[in-house]
């Protein structure tokens, strides 16, 4: 293996420790952050995920209150469950667990949600602002991955990208985001007539699919990046959506499934945390406690 | 020559009357017009030719249309004001705040101050979101235009390598997302990037909307690629004012297997675009399907 394996576990614990100082200093002012999770019927499913961000909650410094409704609430009282969350000061974000019950759209519910609590960076306006440029609240997972990438000694200028995906909340923000930076990206997606074309131009590649084994080493440029986004179950293991073994042999860095951009997304769920809670903080002080007279 | 001229004037006419075929459908049927209010704030001589084409085109279908023209010094509440007032006005199905605004307003503010559903510009950053995760929203009308010109060219798009160079929020970003929703590669290409040659000449079909003067020559066309340009540039050349585009239209023409000229291309479609967006919202506004064809 000639790539150097990029640890998102260390990545991850950088980030909990800056969002620690930074959740203890709003807490100081008054403003402990706080997230509320919302899963709806049956959470075996979700489970796992949901503790896993409580222990991630704790290690840097936010509040996790973990709610379950029954799944025989009907839309109109979880959107209504919704504005009360809204509303409560003492709230700053919102974590929509899926699956939800089929009664209810997931796209329902992210519009619900204020656009200073979307932490989970759903919202239309939040995916707006990325196309625009204005980063504030992204999408987690594509966050996470483009953070990843600004971990190499890569100019990502005129860097040559290739996204494998065009998935709403993974591969379409990832190229904005990447765009924004001043990247050439080209999303590939399953009518792509030659993926590999694409992918083997490209200095740094994401993939974001969900089929395991979709990008192999003779698909990539030595020395590329190979950031990947896929999680899949296969015979008991989880893998990515790559090859790992032949991609290891070209690329100049890749991300391990686990340990890659998993948890790095938990941790940029956590800073979009504190950062809702200091945007709150700012929008509440300019709205109603201006002392200056 | 081996292109052929995609001819933005008749298609864009084309559209005008498929919309006033729909809006008199609308009358007869639903006893409903669509109603197109735009603002002018200041008396910026271009954006009054645009106010005054708009209007023209805006009856001629038959639809309403309400201009409202306000001093360049009315203030931000006093323009908010208006704006919340054709919100809550049923009669009003488009709202277009003409751009620029005098430097004293801010624009963001004002356009996202537009019920999204009513924001015909598709410039209210719901709608930016709402495209950027493939959900129905108001799409901006240039590269509404230049989607319908490229569909009616090639019926199916599915697999095509497109390259748009520009990454504006107008036309750049848009139109790569139009074009990923109709299931192209899509590469979006800038000032940024390397080998620009290069990337434009992997396009079987190539948008160019950087607004630099003939920016792109023939010999960077793929034989047979279509090539939008949305490029409007004004030159001088012999001692005459001309308007060019983004391309090198004649040596480009040579190669690409279609080409839209400057002017008479992308421009005619803009407006027709508008009122398209129009009915469009009048359409959504009382749960009506939606016009066939004249959406993304």
């Amino acid at each position: 293996m000639r790539a150097a394996l990029i640890d998102g576990k260390d990545i991850a614990a950088r980030m909990r420790a800056e969002n620690m100082a930074e959740a203890k200093e709003l807490a100081a002012q008054g403003w402990q952050p706080r997230l509320v999770s919302i899963s709806v019927g049956d959470t075996a499913a979700a489970e796992l995920y949901v503790r896993n961000q409580q222990k991630t909650a704790e290690n840097s410094g936010v509040e996790f209150e973990a709610r379950n409704y029954p799944e025989t609430i009907s839309m109109e009282q979880l959107v209504g469950v919704l504005h009360g969350l809204n509303a409560d000061p003492r709230v700053n974000g919102i974590i929509i667990q899926r699956p939800l019950p089929a009664h209810i759209p997931v796209k329902t519910l992210q519009k619900a949600v204020h656009p200073l609590k979307d932490v989970e960076g759903m919202h239309p306006a939040s995916i707006g602002n990325i196309v625009y440029n204005d980063l504030a609240l992204g999408p987690c997972t594509a966050v996470a991955a483009v953070e990843i990438l600004k971990t190499l000694p890569l100019k990502l200028e005129g860097l040559d990208v290739t996204v494998i995906g065009h998935s709403e909340i993974v591969g379409k923000p990832i190229a904005f985001l990447l765009m924004g930076l001043g990247a050439t990206v080209t999303v590939c997606h399953h009518m792509t007539r030659s993926v590999a074309m694409h992918s083997r131009a490209a200095d740094a590649v994401f993939v974001a699919v969900g089929k395991p084994g979709l990008v192999t080493g003779d698909m990539l440029k030595p020395g590329a990046a190979l950031i990947d986004i896929g999680i899949n179950r296969v015979e008991g293991k989880t893998v990515g959506d790559a090859d790992f073994d032949s991609c290891a042999e070209v690329a100049g860095w890749i991300t391990p499934v686990p340990g890659g951009v998993g948890p790095v997304t938990v941790a940029t769920l956590m800073k979009n945390a504190v950062l809702a809670t200091r945007l709150q903080m700012a929008h509440y002080r300019a709205q109603y406690a201006d002392t200056e007279v | 020559m081996t292109a052929t001229i995609i001819d933005g004037k008749a298609f864009a006419a084309k559209v005008r009357e498929q919309v006033a075929e729909h809006v008199a459908r609308l009358k007869d049927e639903n006893g409903l017009t669509p109603g197109l209010a735009v603002v002018l704030v200041g008396e910026d001589p271009a954006s009054q030719v645009y106010v005054r084409s708009k209007g023209k085109q805006t009856v001629e279908v038959g639809m309403n249309s309400y201009e409202h023209k306000l001093p360049a010094d009315t203030s931000e509440a006093d323009l908010l004001a208006l704006i919340d007032q054709l919100n809550k006005d049923q009669s009003v199905h488009g709202i277009l705040v003409q751009l620029p605004l005098p430097g004293h307003l801010n624009s963001d503010l004002v356009i996202n101050s537009i019920d999204p559903a009513k924001d015909v510009d598709g410039f209210h950053i719901s709608n930016v979101g709402l495209l950027g995760t493939g959900q129905k929203s108001m799409v901006p009308c240039t590269p509404l235009g230049c989607l319908m010109m490229l569909r009616d060219h090639h019926g199916s798009l599915s697999g095509m390598n497109a390259v748009v160079v520009g990454r504006s929020n107008i036309v750049g970003k848009p139109m790569a997302q139009l074009l990923l929703g109709d299931s192209c590669t899509v590469t979006i290409a800038h000032s940024r990037t390397k080998d620009l040659a290069a990337v434009c000449r992997s396009a079987d079909i190539l948008v160019a909307a950087v607004g630099r003067p003939e920016m792109i020559p023939g010999d960077w066309v793929k034989p047979g690629a279509t090539v939008i340009d949305v490029g409007i540039n004004r030159i001088e050349r012999d001692g005459k004012n001309k308007l060019v585009g983004d391309v090198e239209f004649a040596s480009a023409a040579e190669v690409a297997g279609a080409i839209t000229p400057v002017p008479g291309g992308v421009g005619p479609m803009t407006i027709a675009c508008l009122l398209a967006n129009t009915l469009t919202a009048c359409c959504r506004a009382n749960g009506l399907s939606e016009p066939k064809g004249l959406t993304a």
